[in-house]
């Protein structure tokens, strides 16, 4: 079969020349500066790791949103584009909520014996300590 | 092409003609480009959706510094995606406009761009490796927590030391190799043992915890802020690669090199299809070819943008 070669969209025609792109890629590297800010002293949330956590994916999501509209020409495609992209991109969230019961709560399940062997962060390391320090502490009190 | 049939052709002679179109409004190269992006979209989402879960629900997750990454390095990696990015679609202008020394140009300064982004990639893994983080066991250093099986470890990795350095004594040493020794021996004797000894016999469950977090944190001390250089033995001598105790450093491992490999590898189909394209000639015929691998190379540009911040800056 010949390839069929509708009116419009497949024509090539510039979407919007270099200044379009110029514009784009400058805001590109405005916000990669951004994302990167959350790393400087100067982030004001440096207690709350979430609101950088969602600053971050924002920021990317909209250079990913650019990326997609003007270098790969998708704001001017017809709209096929809904068809290939959108299930494409609900399989990817399902793939990831599947995994959250199994995989993401998998700590809640655990038993003490398992614990035991888990990885522990530095502050839970030291409150077990602080702890087992005072349970000590009293035992030694009460046999005096 | 399929004409509106009607009987009565005369009455409806001004009417609207309506096209007859045999497949979707795009040549098929591009169709199949997309089709493949679009499983791209789930294989990456898949990793990258592994990471996040896996991530959250870790009870402990290094960070960057005690992992020895570097964001700025990690931010001059993106700069350089979206400036190939940038010179793709100015290679498939020039292409269009059938200039096609530009053109090549254009995709020569891509292919040099994507090689810089792998050569700091490697650079970035060597550095990994060379503080024995590997995604693989027998070569991984990395222990989740200062427990007796790491203790163990670092004995282990003292007497082999020791015992290669004392199989050259009996020839001719050097002064640092003797000093070498002399420091195996003593952290053998004096600070190992003792701590062994310690979470063997002692009753106190935070005598024996603790005894075992002075060696690890001694090793190397989990700092963690920006900027913060940690000053262990490892890094004091970096020939000792005593094995590390990292909260969650194991898993870490896994998905860091699992994401970026296959990133990488992504990386380095697109920087081959890029040197095919050079002694070709890049006129508006090519076009669509052009269209084709610079939607490919944006994809790859794409990944990167949500793999920095999660695995640099999270």
């Amino acid at each position: 079969m010949s390839e069929p070669h509708a009116s419009g969209s497949d024509g090539h025609d510039s979407h919007g020349g270099m200044a379009k792109y110029a514009y784009v890629f400058i805001a590109l590297c405005v916000l990669t500066t951004a994302s990167f800010f959350t790393y400087s002293s100067a982030w004001p949330y440096q207690d709350q790791p979430a609101v950088g956590w969602a600053f971050m994916m924002a920021v990317s999501c909209t250079k990913a949103m650019l990326v997609i509209l003007f270098f790969m020409h998708v704001k001017y495609e017809a709209n096929w584009k809904y068809v290939l992209t959108i299930p494409a991109g609900m399989m990817s969230i399902f793939l990831m909520l599947a995994l959250v019961p199994d995989i993401g709560l998998r700590t809640r399940h655990y038993s003490e014996e398992r614990w035991s062997a888990a990885s522990v962060p530095q502050s839970m390391a030291e409150h077990h300590a602080e702890e087992d320090h005072e349970a000590a502490s009293a035992e030694t009190a009460e046999d005096h | 092409m399929a004409e509106h049939a009607n009987a009565s052709g005369e009455e409806h002679a001004h009417h609207v003609k309506l096209e007859y179109q045999p497949a979707l409004p795009l040549n098929n190269g591009k169709l199949i480009m997309w089709l493949f992006l679009s499983t791209e979209i789930m294989f990456f989402a898949g990793l990258i959706g592994t990471y996040i879960v896996l991530r959250f629900g870790a009870p402990a997750w290094p960070k960057p510094h005690d992992v020895h990454l570097s964001e700025p390095i990690g931010a001059a990696n993106t700069f350089i995606l979206i400036c190939s990015s940038v010179t793709v679609v100015l290679a498939l202008e020039a292409a269009l406009a059938n200039k096609d020394k530009l053109a090549k140009g254009f995709t020569l300064v891509t292919l040099v761009l994507g090689s810089l982004f792998l050569g700091i990639k490697g650079y970035e893994y060597n550095a990994k490796f060379n503080h024995g983080i590997y995604p693989w066991a027998p070569h991984g250093q990395v222990y989740d927590r200062a427990d007796p099986y790491y203790t163990s470890a670092v004995r282990t990795r003292l007497t082999a030391l020791r015992a290669d350095l004392e199989a050259r004594a009996s020839g001719e040493i050097t002064e640092e190799e003797r000093e070498r020794l002399t420091l195996c021996t003593n952290l053998l004797e004096n600070t190992v043992k003792p701590v062994e000894l310690t979470a063997a016999t002692s009753t106190s469950l935070v005598e024996r915890q603790a005894a075992m977090e002075k060696l690890a944190d001694m090793v190397m001390p989990l700092g963690g802020g920006h900027g913060d250089e940690s000053h262990g033995l490892n890094d004091e001598h970096h020939w000792l690669q005593l094995p590390v105790r990292i909260p969650g450093g194991q898993l870490w491992a896994s998905t860091y090199f699992l994401l970026t490999g296959f990133h990488a590898i992504h990386v380095l189909v697109g920087l081959i299809v890029f040197a095919m394209m050079l002694p070709m000639k890049l006129d508006s015929s090519r076009a669509n070819f052009i269209e084709n691998i610079g939607l490919y190379w944006h994809f790859v540009d794409l990944v990167w943008i949500f793999l920095f911040p999660l695995l640099y800056l999270f």
